[in-house]
């Protein structure tokens, strides 16, 4: 056997500098902002970080450019932490959901929804035909490759999310529903038409424009994939259709679940090459690599027996804490993961998620035991198999 | 026919970006308290001028239905955050920690607060708080529940009941036990949102020891409704989980069917909680009912 490799990567989302969001709100930086950039560009060795220094003391400065600073900062984050396959953390993004809906036709703004507590996100309504207004992440995809080092993905929220994260006033009928005990196949046949409608005429196109232009590697967020438990064959079957014929490597990100509802249904979809799931979130912090050491990870046997051999993504670090896991912790969530798939190159090392509510330092503290984590496992994998021989 | 809204109204978005300047430093306590009061002002006007029956306090600070009652209560924490239903909008589902559950004091006027006219209040049903955890609905209503409608003063308590109506083995009885506890204080509905009654009216959730049962109309047939039915009747006419506004013709025409179903005492209410539609739309939904409802009269007159 040759020798063992972790591939690592980031998730999705990283937190925006204060000087990328006030920036974007039109209000003013203090001093502390200033030395935010100036500090961070130092320690994560930015190239000319001078300049953004220079371009933040500036009241004409260009939101956009100080947002393509960001996603600059956010790349060396990564990079300079040792993960190998990077992306910017939507620094140029809206948000997930806001910043697709906003480059589609067919969907009209809502308001403002809670997600939990003090968190809200935008909601839109399916009004008509879902098309494609223009690729909408060419020009991040075209920037980023001008300044990451290390290979890139690029996340693209995915149909079934769009989906129900919206309301649909075009599907469901808008009369005769009030005490009519609209049935729940009714609705399902409303979901099915307006996700497929999405994948076929919005995510679709968005894809093969960005393999136009090189993407390698397009990871479909699904964070709402099992919203409904009845609906996950339609989640599956958007995803097919999304990337079915085209030539890219395809992931999928799954968080905060019961991932056994996943089971059977995404059987039929061997299109994703990588399933990126958080489990940390579930698991203990004690060391261990044994079965009862790892309760957040048992379900990753279902993941392996999968026929279609897919990677998977195994989320290690816990997004919703500034806990920082310990590299030896990070080791063993990976050791039994490879114990259990017996083949550590169908394993990729990832956070749970985004690490956008956590701060930059947390974050990168993270990133950075992850990464000596998987040296760790490596090692302890490599020395394994030497001893076999 | 009455109208009125029960359970959690969305947040302006003033608020909103208040409370997430809040979590970020960005602004104080204080600020948001102002904000709260211009929001709660905000939707006792527009309540007063839709000509709704009771006036309700939006539970602007409530973070979700369960978490006041689950802070000012031993025996019971907050837990993880949870899914409700199939929205995109999470809870910390209540969890025990091996003691018997005990409202140490009732919720203060921050988070029940005083309106100029009869008013409802909504709390959590027993059995919607005792969900996930080890006790009982019967527990939750004497140790809670109990003490704090003891303290309440108001025309009419709604108990918000999300998870019934999906619990396929869910049994009446242990509800029945609890509610039945409740009794001897304020008028009490229960509100079944978000989910289809009939099979818990086929189990007699109509009789049930409680003034008023609600109904979500966009979930449930009216054939569902017994023939007869006694008490007062909250009828979700508004669907709270889309954005579409509602016809006051349509439910006008609503009401009439259920009169002639023999049912006489009506009071129309959302079919759950408004905070599933932005503030904007709420408010429209909250004028259309209070439209629907003056509707209604005239045309009965």
């Amino acid at each position: 056997m040759s020798e063992v490799k972790l591939l690592t990567h980031e998730i999705g989302s990283l937190a925006k500098p204060p000087w990328l969001v006030k920036t974007s709100a039109g209000r003013p930086l203090d001093e502390s902002d200033i030395e935010h950039a100036r500090a961070w560009g130092e320690r994560f060795g930015v190239e000319g970080h001078e300049e953004l220094v220079e371009l933040l003391g500036r009241e004409d400065r260009d939101p956009h450019e100080v947002a393509r600073w960001s996603s600059r900062y956010c790349v060396r984050l990564q990079e300079s932490a040792g993960v190998n396959v990077v992306w910017d953390g939507e620094q140029q993004r809206s948000e997930m959901y806001a910043w697709a809906i906003a480059h589609a036709n067919g969907f009209e703004p809502r308001g403002t929804v809670r997600s939990f507590d003090n968190k809200y996100y935008s909601k839109s309504a399916a009004t008509g035909p879902v098309s494609l207004r223009e690729p909408y992440h060419n020009e991040e995809f075209s920037f980023l490759r001008s300044v990451a080092e290390e290979e890139l993905k690029i996340p693209v929220t995915g149909a079934y999310t769009l989906a129900v994260w919206s309301y649909d006033e075009h599907h469901l009928p808008q009369q005769g529903r009030l005490g009519a005990g609209l049935s729940r196949a009714d609705e399902i046949k409303a979901r099915r038409e307006l996700t497929l409608d999405i994948a076929r005429n919005l995510i679709r196109p968005n894809l093969e424009a960005l393999i136009e232009l090189g993407a390698t590697w397009i990871q479909i967020d699904e964070p709402g994939a099992s919203t409904e438990s009845d609906e996950l064959d339609i989640f599956v079957e958007s995803f097919n259709v999304s990337v079915e014929g085209l030539d890219c490597f395809f992931s999928t990100h799954l968080c905060f679940s019961d991932y056994d509802l996943f089971f059977p249904a995404i059987e039929g979809m061997s299109g994703c090459r990588q399933y990126c799931v958080g489990f940390a979130n579930y698991d203990t912090r004690e060391l261990g690599t044994g079965e009862d050491d790892r309760p957040g990870y048992h379900v990753i046997k279902k993941f392996r027996d999968l026929t279609y051999e897919p990677i998977l993504g195994l989320g290690v670090l816990d997004i919703h804490t500034d806990f920082v896991e310990p590299p030896e912790l990070v080791r063993d969530r990976i050791l039994y993961a490879a114990e259990v798939f017996g083949d550590p190159a169908r394993l990729h090392i990832c956070p749970d998620c985004g690490l956008r509510t956590r701060s930059w330092d947390v974050a990168y503290q993270k990133l950075q035991n992850m990464v000596e984590g998987t040296r760790l496992a490596e090692e302890a994998l490599n020395r394994a198999h030497a001893g076999a021989r | 026919l009455q109208a009125f809204v029960p359970g959690i109204y969305p947040r302006s978005e003033a608020l909103v970006q208040a409370t997430r300047d809040l979590d970020r430093g960005r602004t104080t306590p204080e600020a948001v308290d102002e904000q709260v009061e211009r929001d709660l002002q905000a939707l006792v006007s527009v309540q007063q001028e839709a000509g709704l029956d009771l006036l309700a306090d939006g539970m602007l600070r409530w973070q979700d239905l369960f978490r006041p009652l689950v802070e000012a209560s031993e025996g019971l924490e907050t837990g993880a955050l949870t899914r409700f239903l199939d929205t995109n909008t999470f809870y910390r589902a209540p969890s025990t920690n091996g003691g018997r559950p005990r409202l140490r004091a009732p919720l203060d006027e921050r988070l029940v607060a005083p309106l100029p006219g009869p008013r409802i209040v909504t709390l959590p049903s027993p059995f919607a708080l005792s969900n996930g955890t080890e006790v009982t609905p019967q527990a939750i209503a004497e140790g809670v529940l109990k003490p704090q409608l003891d303290a309440l003063e108001a025309d009419l308590v709604v108990l918000a009941e999300p998870f019934l109506a999906r619990e396929e083995q869910a049994s009446l009885e242990g509800l029945a036990e609890a509610l039945e506890t409740l009794t001897g204080g304020p008028r009490l509905a229960l509100w079944v949102t978000f989910g289809s009654a009939e099979r818990l009216l086929e189990q007699g959730l109509a009789e049930l020891p409680v003034d008023g049962i609600g109904i979500d109309f966009y979930a449930t047939g009216i054939d569902a409704v017994p023939q007869g039915f006694e008490k007062l009747l909250l009828a979700g006419v508004l669907d709270a989980r889309n954005s579409t506004l509602e016809e006051p013709r349509e439910i006008g025409a609503f009401v009439s069917s259920l009169h002639a179903r023999g049912v006489e005492e009506i009071a129309l209410v959302p079919n759950g909680d408004l905070q599933y539609v932005s503030e904007s739309i709420a408010r429209q939904k909250l004028v259309r009912l209070g439209k629907a409802k003056t509707a209604t009269a005239e045309e009965a007159a």
